[in-house]
């Protein structure tokens, strides 16, 4: 087989070595590997040092926090599945896990790594050579986006599964990095730009998530064209309560379709109503208006569109209805 | 007879599946390579171009680089067929698709060979490039070959009967237009070859991961300039053909070309994007279908105009196109036929064959129109099938030999199995049912290369262990082959299974064999394995008859024992063949064949040798499918299938086979397809070429009928194709039923699915604005 | 330019203590295949897509083309070369011989390996948790029917 191109590797035990091993130059952190050898192996990126961030104490398990849970980054996504605290509570997040590529996967890959998967796009996850005839891309050593070849962005889509559930439940990230640790909103860790999605500032990683307590009731779904295997084309997270036959409280969150992921805004004009027929088609509405799919995928973008919208009206119809 | 047999007819695991289930079958890229150079390909960037320069120097100055070889190296031509070899190993001269091989590096290792590609430099002139049919058809577009001007590789018109009368004759006439998109095979091992020269001697030794090792052998002699004894082909076990390995490819002759240059041993491996380059799928196809019924659901005529997209070279396009017209012919009753076909030349990888060679798209067409117009008239899909049954034997217009016909029992046990008339209409919303029919050859009965050969050999031998060998040419790459020319053997002899070894597929020591394509193998090596095989028994009962001194009439061999019929006196089969080998002076050999006679050989219009066969399988199929609305998700549900394989000598292979062809037009009907951005692959790895996983696949529930074939060996046929091509209508028909929308296109995708449910929507939603409007 | 000597690896191959050296940046499937020889873990595709390289680590399927040699210090892995008994095929093996789960042969080790994972965790899966374990492992021949059938029977044989 081809080998990859050499790099060395540390494996830090402390979050402290993590960082220093981080900070020397042409250092990446990996976890299981699941995205970032993929990419190595197609000669996307060529690290000096990978930094094995498995091995980091603060980076594992999953702690009850304040009635909500804390879930490091080192946590496999079989691991996370598992949980019975998260499919008890949070099944949207168990369910997203579950439905991440196939087993071997699953065992290897992390939340942290799913959480900070690179941007993917029909014209970059290519071979070098592949990527060499078509003259390469904005994302990766060229000046055009294939994608939108009169524009000057990268529209490279964003295909974690974990962040929409954990947008959808309000969660946090914890950041460590030279300058100390911060906590903000998962939804502060992405910006909507294909070629750098991360807002992390350089030796920064994803120490940990937390999920706050008494989530709402939350389901997860997406579209694919296999049952297995396949990066969400569409994933879709809603969170609902219910109220007197009413929406009390509402949130949609989605991946896949843009450069990051996102929670739908203006849901607020969706609560406080029976949540009908006419209610979903506004819930449609509003999907299929915020998201952005381009042609990264070769399934069609417009598909992408349909399919978030009536995921999200399917699932809103589903937890509605059990409330 | 059929209660006598104790091997044919048993289901039998493989005889080389222990291999494969202990990880110690040993495939191309698994062959010890310690002292092999590592071979590397450069590949055109762009779709079409004049080759200005290829500078090689900086390659060939490299440190532990070993060769560098371009088409300079090379300048004959090769392909499948003698009137069409127009691909050479490397490109020259031009270059005719994104990918198409350049230059070639052998290095001492990976890395050096990596970096190699990097310091050759192409100078490449652009042409203009086409990358549809239509594109490549237009009045000013540049041949890609200066030989067909236009870019028609070949055109086909064909008439037989009156279709003019016979649509006149209709009382309902219908005509459609049906895409299917270029499928891959997507093989699980990816190409690979093998090749050690050696200069001393100037002998070629190259293990392949091929169905045709004779061809290969033959394009070897050609493209090197080789004497053909010079050369050795040994075909290792192969993981998957489908069709993607039957003509000699590209990779094959640069590994060889790669080892002479060096003067050493070169492995070839290939990845999975470059094993998707080299390509050789089902073209995409369009399908202009016109048919004409009578009221009762016979056919009066048929009309069909097909374009195929073939890619930059020939390959089997020529066979391909006209198989599309052929196979219109043998399932049914047609009394007409106008068939006008286009195989045309675009800047994109090279198709071939593939799996249900030629007949998978225009049947597609077929099934799907034939219901269209029985629900027109009122008729269920099994009655208008019924309507129109051959009556074997028969022989169609088109010249083609029915001689076994099993279709009217698939039908039944389909219809009954799938509870088809209890259960469709009543599967709740988004839920339907479809069925369709097909059928395949079980070997073309005409061989590419007539030399007056006979078209299968089998070699057995005994020797003073009592141990059989069954020497064949026939390539096993998992269709079981091997197991089935073994248990003929066994049964004809008498003998246990385990009694028979088998050495296949390496022509210095097995006979030549033409190959494993158009299902041959088992019809004419099985049957030529029959004729060694009855040989050898008589030699046997011949020795044994003179060691008890009684006539040879007088002998019964059975379970490895020759009995004398009267008194009972026995010679163990040892005993036997200790008296054969002293008898016959050592070792006995003895060889078998099988020719198709020409009887069988087509009809003696041009092209008319395609599609003919000694004997068709036929298949019935009905699917099942629950249909997701909303995000366009179609999961099929189950399948019945029946098929009339003549006789199931290995029931449990006949099984998988069916399996195997039902799945895989399941893939070609859910989701598989290439694609291409400007020529460029978009398609070339098993995340966007999307072959079904395990979470996609439903049961597949098998019936196996038997028509016993009068000339099949024990009365068999193939098995292993003819399932395919009724998917995809089947699967196109259930969604009609489920939803009441009648798709002409595959694959059927999600997005397709999604597009076709809102245009319906937009439609009615006209109509109705239309309505209010008057 | 001469490459620093590479490290040794230690691990527990299919029950046997293995050292092997592998640079960090080695891949598992490499060092089975090239440098110890087992060519019993396929590739069949360009990384990540089909599961023909599944083995085990700690018991549990991983895929050796995503896996550098250096994760597996000090841990177990177990390919298909592992899974017999004094030369006699494992229950998987056997199932999958006689029932026909393997025609090409190619995805098989992966296969098997997959589902001997699931079988260690769960002694007696219904098609569902076999489907499920089997996801992604791509097989061009069978349709995944026989594949069914022969965990379905290695299950039932204990």
């Amino acid at each position: 087989m081809e080998p990859l191109a050499p790099f060395s590797v540390v494996a830090p035990t402390s979050l402290a070595a993590a960082l220093a091993a981080l900070a020397e130059p042409e250092a990446r952190l990996v976890a299981g590997g699941t995205d970032l050898m993929v990419n190595l192996r197609h000669g996307i990126g060529a690290p000096r040092t990978l930094v094995d961030a498995r091995g980091v104490a603060e980076l594992r398990g999953i702690a009850a926090q304040g009635g909500g849970l804390a879930i490091g980054a080192a946590v496999t996504l079989a691991e996370l599945a598992e949980d019975a605290r998260v499919g008890g509570r949070w099944p949207a997040l168990a369910e997203a896990a579950r439905l991440v590529a196939a087993p071997a996967h699953r065992a290897a890959a992390t939340v942290g790594g799913n959480l900070c998967l690179d941007t993917r796009c029909t014209f970059y996850n290519r071979s070098a050579w592949w990527r060499a005839a078509n003259g390469f891309c904005l994302k990766h050593r060229g000046s055009v986006c294939h994608v939108a070849p009169t524009g000057n962005r990268c529209h490279a889509a964003f295909s974690g599964d974990l962040a929409a559930p954990l947008l959808a439940y309000g969660a946090t990230v914890e950041i460590a990095g030279p300058a100390g640790a911060r906590r903000q909103p998962l939804g502060a860790l992405y910006r909507e730009d294909g070629a750098a999605h991360l807002t992390l500032a350089a030796g920064e990683i994803v120490t940990s998530v937390q999920l706050p307590p008494q989530p709402l009731p939350a389901r997860y779904a997406k579209a694919r064209a296999r049952q297995a295997i396949d990066f969400p084309l569409a994933g879709v997270a809603v969170a609902l309560g219910m109220a007197a036959g009413k929406v009390a409280a509402l949130r949609v969150a989605l991946t896949g379709t843009n450069a990051s992921p996102f929670l739908l805004a203006g849901v607020e004009a969706l609560t406080g109503a029976v949540p009908d027929a006419a209610w979903r088609e506004q819930l449609g509405k509003l999907v299929q208006k915020q998201v952005t799919p381009m042609r990264t995928t070769l399934l069609a973008a417009q598909y992408r569109r349909r399919a978030a919208a009536a995921l999200a009206m399917r699932l809103a119809a589903g937890l509605a209805g059990e409330a | 007879m059929r209660n006598e047999r104790t091997v044919v007819g048993r289901p039998t695991p493989l005889i080389d599946g222990i291999e494969k289930v202990r990880g110690e079958a040993r495939y191309t890229e698994d062959l010890p390579a310690a002292n092999a150079l590592v071979g590397r390909i450069l590949r055109s960037p762009v779709a079409h171009g004049r080759i200005v320069a290829v500078h090689t120097g900086r390659a060939r100055a490299l440190a532990g680089v070993r060769a560098v070889v371009t088409g300079e190296d090379c300048p004959h031509g090769y392909g499948v067929l003698p009137i069409a070899m127009n691909e050479f190993p490397l490109a020259r001269g031009r270059v005719r698709y994104r990918g198409e091989p350049v230059a070639a590096v052998a290095a001492q290792d990976a890395a050096t060979a990596a970096a190699a590609l990097e310091l050759i430099e192409l100078e490449i002139e652009e042409l203009p490039a086409y990358f549809t049919a239509e594109a490549a058809r237009a009045a000013d577009a540049v041949a890609l070959h200066d030989d067909r001007p236009g870019n028609i590789e070949r055109e086909v018109h064909h008439e037989f009967g009156d279709p003019a009368a016979g649509f006149a004759a209709a009382d309902l006439v219908r005509e459609g237009v049906y895409r299917c998109a270029e499928v891959a095979h997507g093989q699980m091992e990816r190409n690979a070859a093998h090749a050690a020269f050696d200069p001393e001697r100037t002998q070629l030794t190259l293990w392949s991961t091929t169905q045709v090792p004779y061809y290969v052998h033959m394009m070897l002699a050609r493209t090197l300039g080789l004497e053909a004894s010079r050369i050795r082909v040994i075909k290792p076990f192969v993981g998957g053909g489908f069709g993607a390995r039957v003509e000699v490819l590209n990779f094959e002759l640069i590994a060889a070309l790669l080892a002479r240059a060096a003067g050493g041993t070169v492995r070839l491996a290939l990845s999975r994007e470059e094993s998707f380059l080299t390509h050789r799928g089902r073209p995409q196809t369009e399908v202009r279908l016109r048919l004409g019924m009578a009221r009762d659901g016979r056919l009066t005529a048929c009309a069909a105009e097909v374009v195929q997209r073939g890619g930059a070279f020939a390959g089997y396009g020529v066979v391909t196109i006209l198989y599309a017209g052929a196979l219109l012919q043998g399932l049914y009753a047609l009394p007409a036929l106008r068939y006008d076909g286009w195989r045309v030349y675009a800047n994109l990888p090279p198709c071939g064959a593939m799996r249900g060679h030629g007949t998978v798209d225009v049947r597609f067409a077929f099934e799907s129109l034939l219901d269209t117009m029985a629900a027109e008239l009122g008729l269920d899909p099994f009655a208008v099938r019924r309507a129109n049954l051959l009556a074997a034997p028969t022989q169609t217009m088109n010249g083609l030999r029915v001689e076994s016909y099993g279709l009217a029992e698939c039908l039944e046990r389909v219809e009954r199995a799938s509870g088809w008339r209890e259960r469709r209409g009543r599967l709740g919303p988004g839920r339907g049912l479809g069925m369709a029919c097909s059928h395949y050859v079980s070997g073309a009965a005409k061989p590419i290369h007539w030399t007056g050969e006979p078209h299968a050999v089998v070699h057995l031998r005994l020797d003073f262990d009592g141990g059989i060998t069954l020497l064949t040419g026939a390539a096993d790459i998992g269709q079981g082959s091997s197991t089935v020319l073994a248990q003929a053997a066994a049964e004809v002899l008498g003998v246990h299974l385990d009694r028979i070894r088998v050495i296949a597929a390496d022509s210095a020591l097995t006979p030549k064999d033409n190959g494993s394509y158009s299902s041959r193998v088992t019809f004419m090596v099985g049957n030529a394995s029959i004729d060694a095989a009855r040989q050898l028994r008589a030699k046997l009962v011949a020795a044994a008859a003179a060691r008890l001194g009684v006539a040879e009439t007088e002998i019964e061999a059975e379970a490895e024992q020759f009995r004398h019929v009267n008194d009972g006196r026995t010679l163990s089969f040892a005993e036997a063949a200790q008296a054969a080998l002293a008898r016959e002076a050592g070792a006995l050999t003895v060889k078998g064949s099988f020719t198709c006679p020409v009887e069988f050989q087509g009809g003696g219009h041009r092209g008319g040798a395609v599609g003919a066969t000694m004997g068709f399988s036929y298949a019935a199929q009905v699917v099942e499918v629950a249909v997701d609305e909303a995000t366009g998700a179609v999961a099929v549900e189950q399948v019945w299938v029946a098929q009339d394989c003549g006789f199931a000598i290995n029931p449990l292979a006949v099984e998988g086979q069916i399996q195997g062809a039902v799945w895989m037009g399941m893939g070609q009907a859910l989701g598989e397809e290439t694609r291409y951005d400007e020529g460029l692959a978009m398609h070339a790895s098993f995340l966007d070429y999307r072959v079904p996983t395990i979470m996609d696949s439903p049961p597949v529930a098998v019936q196996i009928v038997e028509s016993i074939d009068p000339n099949g060996p024990f009365g068999a046929k193939e098995a292993s194709e003819g399932a395919l091509a009724s998917f995809p209508p089947a699967f196109a028909a259930a969604i009609a039923d489920a939803i009441g929308l009648r798709l002409d296109e595959l694959p059927v995708t999600p997005d397709r699915l999604t597009e076709a449910l809102a245009q319906r929507k937009r439609a009615e939603r006209l109509a109705r604005s239309r309505e209010r409007a008057a | 330019m001469p490459m620093p000597p590479e490290p040794m690896r230690h691990f527990q191959l299919n029950g046997r203590d293995c050292a092997v050296p592998a640079a960090d940046h080695a891949l598992l499937l490499e060092t089975l295949r090239e440098t110890l020889g087992l060519t019993g873990t396929k590739q069949g595709c360009d990384g990540g897509e089909c599961g023909a390289c599944t083995v085990l680590i700690d018991g549990v399927a991983r895929l050796a083309c995503l896996t550098r040699t250096g994760e597996c210090e000090g841990r177990t892995v177990e390919t298909i070369e592992g899974q017999g008994v004094a030369g006699r095929l494992g229950r998987l093996q056997r199932a999958f011989h006689e029932k026909l789960g393997a025609q090409c042969g190619y995805c098989t080790p992966g296969m098997i390996m997959a589902a001997e994972g699931l079988l260690r965790r769960n002694r007696s899966p219904d098609e569902a948790a076999i489907r499920a374990a089997l996801a992604g492992n791509l097989c061009r021949c069978t349709g995944y029917v026989k594949i069914i059938e022969a965990v379905l029977a290695a299950a039932a044989d204990g």
